[in-house]
């Protein structure tokens, strides 16, 4: 899931960000199936969010002409999903993870590209709080979201 | 001697600019843009400690907010590429106002500035440095989740 070499056009990267929601999307599967209630909404809410974001993504890359990476049948999940603590530990690893993609973006695009690249970093950053509050981590944020570590 | 008359005018008010600023290459660099985003960030990081202060009950709400802000604006420093400029120092300790209400609300209220502010720089900033602004942006939007 994770592409370790930053992107150096903005084609590539929006497809990497691209390869990311894919992912994202697939993971909310396992996850909402673990979660009841309020925490199974807000999985299918966040799987919603990455849904247009991946819709949003395929139509520009489409319009600029360049490669559209195509979706794939399953992705690699890091960890088993078993039960509630380790669907919200990857919903928060799948921010995370998702966010980076989004960051690597930024400093190859400008303009609206750019801002669109950044509501959808903060979008991660503020999913990934709402997971480590409903998981109870602590603490509920991070000083660099997206920042490679 | 129109044309002699006005050179010399000219001339007269640039010499105390040349002298000093314009072309003495020992003199004070310009302002860097993020100057004032790294005073932000310190004045963001002693508005949570003078609130944790009034309010102890919000230490472990709030202190992992400050030290954000404070990494922020030895980030920014670092990617400055010098030292704060002397007497740029943020200004005395705030004083949070009375009453744990009050205080988020107050807390909330210059959270959103920043992180608005940030999102800013981060839109006219060149690409190396457009990652880093994205990244405080987005935490300062995180700070204000935890502040409801």
């Amino acid at each position: 899931m994770i592409r370790r070499t930053a992107p150096t056009d903005p084609g590539r990267a929006l497809a990497d960000a691209l390869t990311a929601e894919y992912a994202a999307i697939y993971a909310y599967g396992p996850i909402g199936v673990r979660l009841t209630d309020s925490a199974r909404r807000d999985a299918r809410a966040a799987e919603a969010a990455h849904r247009t974001r991946r819709d949003a993504l395929v139509l520009q890359l489409t319009a600029a002409g360049g490669p559209v990476p195509p979706d794939r049948v399953g992705y690699a999940l890091p960890f088993p999903v078993t039960d509630r603590a380790s669907a919200l530990r990857l919903a928060v690893e799948v921010e995370e993870r998702t966010a980076a993609f989004w960051r690597a973006a930024l400093p190859v695009t400008g303009g609206a590209d750019r801002n669109r690249a950044l509501a959808a970093l903060t979008d991660c950053a503020l999913r990934a709080t709402h997971w480590r509050r409903a998981a109870g981590v602590t603490p509920l944020t991070v000083p660099f979201p997206g920042r490679p570590v | 001697m129109l044309r002699a008359g006005a050179l010399v005018a000219v001339g007269g008010a640039a010499v105390p600019l040349t002298g000093c600023d314009l072309f003495d290459r020992d003199g004070p660099e310009p302002p860097d843009p993020l100057e004032p985003l790294v005073r932000e960030s310190r004045d963001l990081a002693a508005r949570y400690r003078a609130a944790i202060a009034a309010d102890p009950g919000l230490t472990d709400r709030l202190a992992p907010i400050a030290e954000a802000h404070t990494a922020h604006a030895d980030e920014l420093q670092r990617v400055i590429g010098r030292p704060a400029p002397s007497g740029s120092a943020s200004p005395g300790a705030p004083t949070a106002p009375a009453g744990r209400n009050a205080l988020l609300a107050a807390l909330r209220q210059a959270e959103r500035g920043g992180r608005d502010s940030a999102a800013k720089a981060c839109a006219e900033a060149p690409g190396e440095r457009a990652a880093l602004l994205g990244s405080i942006a987005a935490a300062r939007a995180t700070h204000l989740e935890v502040l409801r």
